[in-house]
């Protein structure tokens, strides 16, 4: 329809774009790389393999889009990249025998990636097989709460995980999307209902359309935080789920009666569990118990503290005084060596992540179900950053989600590629 | 003392990387704002007329209707397009006129009577200036554009 002269200088500027940021953040790596062998003294060893393994991937990666899917994002990629291999470097400082494994996990990642955003029925099939999508993904849930282990092996850490022979994965993470994408092949369904002009309000009040799935939810996420004392996990499905259902049928009293149920059933939550109840007391006042159970969030304040502006340079700061540093306290080691500069280059990449994916849902915005399905997945991003970032700091109760693509869990970085495959494919999509 | 200055200037470097990406996302922000806003405008922008005409003995009539010139200008009988025709000979979606990289295009849409140019067949898109008749079904467009 529009002539190929057109898109073909539009492309190749997206793909320029691309490059240029993908050549930056390749620079980067490297230095922190050469910083992290000089500060260990010892400037041959072998983590040089990881940063080949960057390079094939985001070349790799960027070759293959060219060619399979050149309308994409020119941002999403390179940001997922940069993030992802500071996050294997970091997890190399702080927790060297991970490191193999969380390459390995990138790879696989990466290649995830590039299947889901490259294969052209993903998006189609996610709509037609929601029940069975959901119902599998309940399934594992399910599944963890009778089978589920902790690979940490403590007694009564919460059992999370599933052993799957090669390693530990989360069904939790594969459920975040699958329930993303139900709720919005289901509002994408009655979104004709939802913005009919001149119904009656006070009745679509009582709909089942929308009290039907809010219940659902909720007792989905009560679930999660009764059996599983997966807080994080339970709060992040609900605030998803609220601003999805508020973006679709455009009512302010959905966020209003949301927040006000996240109050009651924290409440309510604070009164039954220790372990909230711990977090939250700890939240609010940690400096009694420093040395005790707050030990962690104190520790993780004094690291923002020592890094300052310009951080203590990779490798030279104390991070590891901070205890499991490498999954969920990644950013308080991030803030310590790379200081505030380093903390703010966190925040605007994963935020420009978000953006990207709004963007693509205001683009696509005639499409409801890839609208509420990119609007979806960056709410996912954006709110699972924002638990664990508050919590770091101490702005929020410390809820046990990782930070995306930086933290250590190979569920958690397969998952977040896939859903930056899915924001791919969904920019690619004609308008 | 040799392995503290590497240390330090590494740490520079480092931090400059970290600087010069933010800048490279502000910039790329900044382009694709600026082309949102001009793809915005040129939508909205008029480039010139399509003087309505008619063919009678070999000489043009100008009908008195005018319409106005978009970037992308769609021709036929359906009342989505930009310009609609009342025509027995038109298609619901018959032509487009487009600018694509400073030079006009006419471009026929598979119609079933076809598109002409100064009375010759469409066949694949052609470049058109000033002047030019375009032909849709019985009826005849002049191309006039803003200088």
């Amino acid at each position: 329809m529009i002539s190929a002269v057109h898109f073909d200088t539009e492309a190749s500027s997206r793909t320029m774009t691309e490059r240029v940021l993908l050549l930056l953040a390749g620079m980067f790596i490297l230095v922190s790389l050469v910083a992290l062998s000089v500060a260990r003294g010892e400037p041959f060893s072998d983590n040089w393999s990881a940063f080949f393994v960057w390079i094939v991937c985001a070349v790799g990666g960027s070759l293959i889009m060219q060619r399979w899917l050149p309308r994409h994002d020119p941002l999403l990629f390179p940001l997922t990249m940069f993030l992802s291999g500071w996050g294997v470097i970091m997890i190399d400082r702080l927790a060297p025998v991970f490191a193999d494994r969380q390459m390995l996990w990138l790879v696989v990642s990466v290649v995830s990636l590039l299947a889901v955003a490259i294969f052209p029925y993903g998006l189609r099939w996610l709509r037609t097989y929601r029940y069975l999508l959901l119902v599998g993904g309940l399934a594992l849930l399910v599944s963890t709460i009778v089978f589920g282990s902790n690979p940490s092996g403590q007694i009564g850490a919460p059992r999370l995980w599933l052993n799957i022979g090669i390693g530990f994965f989360q069904p939790s993470e594969a459920l975040k999307i699958i329930l993303v994408a139900f709720l919005a092949s289901y509002l994408a369904e009655q979104y004709p209902a939802l913005r009919a002009v001149g119904t009656d309000h006070a009745r679509m009040w009582l709909s089942p359309r929308i009290y039907g799935p809010v219940l659902l939810m909720w007792g989905l996420c009560v679930v999660v935080l009764v059996w599983q004392r997966d807080l994080g996990t339970a709060i992040l499905f609900f605030i998803v789920f609220i601003t999805l259902l508020y973006i679709a049928s455009g009512y302010t009293w959905i966020l209003i009666t949301g927040a006000a149920l996240v109050a009651l059933a924290g409440i309510i939550a604070y009164n039954q569990f220790s372990v909230v109840q711990l977090r939250v007391d700890i939240w609010f006042n940690p400096w009694p118990e420093a040395d005790g159970r707050a030990f962690q969030i104190v520790q993780s304040l004094l690291a923002f503290a020592a890094g300052g502006v310009f951080g203590q340079g990779i490798g030279q700061g104390s991070p590891g005084y901070i205890p499991v540093v490498h999954s969920d306290f990644m950013f308080a080691a991030v803030a310590e060596e790379f200081g505030q500069l380093g903390s703010v280059v966190v925040i605007a990449s994963i935020a420009m992540i978000v953006v990207r994916g709004l963007h693509t849902a205001i683009r696509q915005q005639r499409r409801a179900f890839n609208a509420l399905l990119a609007v979806g997945l960056s709410m996912l991003i954006a709110t699972q950053s924002l638990l664990i970032m508050g919590g770091v700091l101490k702005l929020m109760p410390l809820t046990g989600v990782t930070l995306p693509f930086l933290s250590y869990g190979g569920s958690s970085l397969l998952m977040s590629f896939v859903m930056i495959g899915l924001l791919l494919r969904l920019s690619a999509e004609e308008l | 003392m040799g392995t503290d200055v590497i240390l330090f200037v590494l740490r520079l470097t480092a931090g400059v990387l970290l600087m010069v990406w933010l800048g490279a996302l502000f910039v790329v922000m900044w382009r694709d704002y600026r082309s949102a806003v001009q793809e915005a405008q040129a939508s909205r922008r008029t480039y010139g007329q399509l003087i309505g005409l008619r063919e009678i003995d070999g000489s043009y009539l100008r009908t008195g209707q005018i319409y106005p010139l978009l970037s992308l200008t769609s021709i036929g009988r359906a009342p989505t397009n930009t310009i609609t025709v009342d025509d027995n000979f038109a298609s619901n979606e018959h032509a487009f006129v487009a600018l694509r990289n400073g030079q006009w295009w006419l471009e026929d849409r598979r119609s079933r009577n076809g598109t002409t140019l100064n009375g010759m067949m469409v066949k694949q898109p052609i470049v058109i200036t000033d002047g030019d008749v375009i032909g849709i079904g019985q009826l005849r467009f002049q191309l006039e554009l803003d200088r």
